[in-house]
């Protein structure tokens, strides 16, 4: 046991550790960079180029920037930004709360949406419910994200009206700018990005959890249950659903880590101020440090997760472990 | 392998503290001292003025970084900084210099290497302290230092700066500084700490100006709240409560929302914005605009596009453009007029000049569109139309490679335009784009103007208030990007002409304004008949705003929307 821990924990970093070299070196060739901004500029001489770029760490070679850059990160200090020279963690710490706000509330009604419909589309399989649901998932699925954002926006910010003449519901934001602070108005400019999200997530669930109820409802003991005399509601529920959840306790549990991630088209469209749209912002102004704090820390989150997972199994069934 | 474990249970570390700290997004900024300031914003009840009172906001697409001038980058942090923040002197909306902390524009000596500028008495800083000379010395100490990000051109050349009392500065140049008039066009406070924790200054995030309004609240990728600042040296002024400066996904969103009245303006739109913006009229939406002295243009390259980067293109000409008939039949076969009455709507000026506003302005007749004349002088230089009706000479097809940056509608919609007219002559205009940053890197990154790897390229660019660090790093031979000199320069081109040299040499080393306008447009003229660029057409600096929100006006120098916030008002 101590054994596959170990092997485990150690794959793990390693895994971060080429993955940390590999984002450094695509960040640091991206064309153009940072100093794209100051070479535009004709009152910028050679000299004032030449300043800011020794500033910005850019004159050595890109593996010494690396090993700096993981020496400083083992020392716990990820950088500061280069646009707002705060420390990259403060940027972040900013943005988090908001990212769980949006991402958690997502997660809840993803769920609720997504388990009693892949139940019921799986019991009432190839009837018209069945087709229906299945169609919706699979355009939720096959939906380009921007662009069903925007067409949210346009119906429900632009063209419906409410009561008083404004746009139904607001378009972006994370509250009316000069109102005191109020549920309801929280709630308003949580609908559509939430609405958005759930709608693009919960179908994949809902097709999973479908699938792997069609799976169980099949087995023998779904039918010896059945022949015992159990009723429909207790057969499915107690016997076929408690079976077929348990994969999609797992996929949800590996999709944890991305509630620090945030959703990036959804707040990008949305202007909601979190770690999604404060990626997006510094990877279009080369932000090297907090781009890649950014992505170190959510690699370091599914790793983590994935392990997690494992050591549970590993725990559950020993077969795993001994493998 | 342990410190690597350190590194993983580090970063678990780090996220968990992270989720534990939520709740503080807002930065609350308000000045200390604004307690006990003096109640300068009440207005004699005697005097008619202005409707005082409201809050504006301003929506942009870019969320500023930095308050502090020293490590700005963007123009959207130089647009919010101009709402606290002011220089000796600055540029009004006609494009000419102003004093705004100085008495009047700066005097200079006779042999042009001492400038004097004499302060404003009784002018404060935000914080309370008064603005002195001591002020502009450390201004300048700030822009030269290690860690400042901003042009030290001009501070550069002062070998000492005094002062003689309190509001009188007095630089002495080693040699003649001709942009003088230029240089402190802002100020920091000598109380902003040391210079080498010029980064964590705690005016990076909270405003210290001499300007109307103070930060009071920044809310990280939301908004910015500007207040009040209650030691402006003008009574009763400013007229607003606030002004909000609110971050938005894009410029669609922000013309949504400017018409249903949930922001008052919009920051930068462009030419490709008028029709919405008109449709928007009847919603209460009017604009501003005015031109920024920037044209959209075409660089031709003299050189050879294999990567040689020559520093002289006569011993690796570009096998098209280099010779002179084909850049003039290319200029002779675009209509200008077309594409700003069909892709502008008419609403700016064909372009012709390098210079074509402010103090030094040297506009010029816009070029003539004669087909026949284009068609006559390649037939001269040897270019004889081919079966697909592309013109070729000794093998050579005549194809050309435009690029632009990508995404931009208006300048994809100017190249097929430009490829219809150029085909009319016989011409083939291939379209390739780049992203922008591809577009516009430097030598070390390999950037395609500065490595001459291109045929023709079309961006913006133009003289900032004083043309001439633009003329000469456009236009000057020792301007062009080589191996030898790293790339410095933003002749692309690869231009060469020795008039043009001397005027440029010239210009730089005196102060008088009528001859140093008079050299600037010969050098204008010169470039119209070599034919280094093609100016398409003047580009408008321009903003939305609602009929209710009154006295906005932008400056040619775009960047400072706010640089007179104090008269702004709003009907409520």
């Amino acid at each position: 046991m101590f054994i596959y821990f170990t092997r485990r924990v150690l794959q793990s970093i390693f895994t971060l550790l080429v993955i940390s070299m590999i984002l450094y070196g695509l960040i640091s060739s991206v064309p153009g960079g940072i100093m794209s901004v100051y070479t535009e500029r004709s009152d910028y001489t050679p000299e004032d180029l030449a300043r800011i770029r020794a500033k910005f760490g850019l004159d050595d070679p890109i593996p010494v920037r690396y090993a700096k850059w993981l020496g400083s990160m083992l020392k716990g200090d990820m950088g500061n930004s280069l646009i707002t020279k705060r420390p990259v963690l403060e940027e972040i710490a900013d943005r988090l709360p908001n990212t769980l706000l949006l991402m958690s509330i997502m997660m809840v009604t993803t769920l609720l949406v997504a388990i009693p419909l892949g139940i019921l589309s799986a019991v009432k399989q190839y009837t018209w419910f069945d087709h229906f649901t299945t169609t919706v998932a699979f355009a939720g699925q096959s939906l380009p994200v921007f662009w069903f954002g925007l067409l949210l926006i346009i119906v429900f910010a632009v063209t419906l009206k409410g009561g008083n003449g404004k746009p139904l519901l607001p378009g972006s934001g994370m509250y009316t700018l000069g109102a005191d602070f109020s549920l309801a108005d929280r709630i308003k400019h949580l609908i559509l990005p939430v609405a958005m999200l759930t709608f693009v997530s919960a179908a994949g669930y809902m097709r999973y959890l479908r699938s792997s109820m069609l799976d169980v409802i099949h087995e023998d003991y779904v039918r010896t249950a059945r022949a015992k005399g159990g009723s429909e509601r207790l057969v499915i529920y107690k016997h076929a659903l408690r079976n077929a959840i348990i994969p999609l306790v797992t996929l949800v549990a590996l999709d944890l880590p991305s509630l620090f991630g945030g959703a990036l088209f959804t707040e990008t469209i949305f202007a909601w101020p979190g770690i999604g749209r404060l990626y997006f912002t510094a990877a279009l102004k080369t932000d090297y440090p907090l781009v890649m704090a950014v992505l170190i820390i959510e690699s370091a989150l599914i790793i983590g997760s994935n392990l997690l997972v494992d050591f549970i199994y590993a725990m559950l069934d020993p077969r795993i472990r001994l493998s | 392998m342990k410190f690597l474990k350190t590194a993983l249970t580090m970063l678990f570390l780090a996220s968990i503290v992270l989720t534990a700290c939520g709740g503080s997004a807002a930065t609350e900024a308000a000045s200390g001292s604004a307690t006990e300031a003096p109640a300068a914003t009440e207005a004699p009840a005697t005097e008619a003025a202005p409707a005082s009172g409201g809050t504006v906001i301003i929506g942009t697409p870019q969320e500023p970084g930095m308050m502090n001038t020293l490590l700005t980058s963007s123009s959207i942090e130089d647009a919010v900084v101009s709402l606290f923040g002011e220089g000796l002197v600055s540029v009004n909306e006609k494009g000419e210099y102003v004093p705004v902390l100085a008495k009047e524009l700066p005097t200079v000596s006779e042999d042009g290497l001492v400038v004097t500028w004499k302060l404003l008495e009784g002018v404060k800083w935000s914080d309370g302290s008064d603005f002195t000379c001591d002020d502009v010395k450390f201004t300048m100490e700030g822009a030269l230092s290690d860690l400042s990000q901003v042009s030290a051109s001009g501070y550069r050349d002062i070998e000492s700066l005094d002062c003689p009392d309190p509001y009188t500065v007095v630089a002495t140049f080693g040699e003649v500084y001709a942009p003088y008039l230029r240089l402190f066009s802002y100020t920091i406070p000598d109380t902003a700490g040391a210079l080498e924790d010029m980064e964590s200054w705690d005016m990076n995030r909270n405003s210290v100006g001499t300007g109307p309004f103070i930060l009071t609240e920044w809310v990280p990728g939301d908004h910015l709240t500007f207040g009040r600042n209650p030691y402006y040296r003008e009574q009763g002024k400013p007229y607003l409560d606030s002004v909000i400066i609110k971050i938005l996904p894009s410029r669609e969103v922000g013309m949504q929302l400017l018409g249903t009245g949930e922001i008052q303006a919009l920051w930068d739109l462009t030419e490709a914005n008028f029709p919405e913006l008109q449709q928007l009229e009847s919603q209460g939406v009017s604009y501003v605009s005015t031109v920024t002295g920037e044209n959209e243009l075409l660089s031709l390259n003299f050189g050879a596009t294999d990567g040689t980067a020559p520093a002289d293109p006569s011993t690796a000409p570009h096998p098209i453009l280099y010779d002179l008939k084909v850049r003039q039949a290319i200029q002779y076969a675009i209509d200008k007029q077309k594409i700003v009455d069909t892709l502008l709507y008419g609403n700016v000026n064909a372009g012709n000049s390098a210079v074509p506003v402010g103090t030094f302005a040297c506009p010029q007749p816009v070029s003539e569109f004669s087909l026949e004349k284009a068609n006559a002088l390649l037939d001269e230089a040897g270019w004889v139309v081919g079966a697909d009706g592309i013109r070729e000479k000794d093998g050579v097809r005549m194809s050309l490679k435009i690029a632009t940056t990508t995404g931009n509608q208006l300048r994809e919609q100017t190249e097929q335009v430009l490829a219809e007219m150029l085909k009319a002559a016989g011409i083939e205009l291939v379209i390739e784009n780049v992203p922008s940053d591809v577009l516009f890197a430097g030598w070390e990154s390999d950037g395609m103007r500065d490595h001459g790897t291109y045929d023709i390229v079309m961006y913006t660019t133009g003289p900032s208030t004083d043309p001439d660090s633009h003329l000469y790093s456009s236009f000057h031979s020792s301007e062009i990007p080589t191996a030898d000199n790293e790339g410095t320069g933003a002749n692309f081109s690869r231009y060469i002409n020795a008039d043009v040299d001397a005027w440029l040499d010239e210009a730089g080393t005196i102060t008088d304004t009528a001859a140093r306008k008079e050299l600037y447009c010969n050098v204008v003229k010169q470039v119209n008949v070599d034919l280094p660029r093609i100016y398409l057409y003047e580009r408008l600096s321009i903003m939305g705003h609602r009929n209710e929100f009154h006295g906005l006006k932008i400056s040619p120098t775009f960047v400072d929307f706010a640089w007179d916030s104090a008269n702004w008002t709003l009907d409520q």
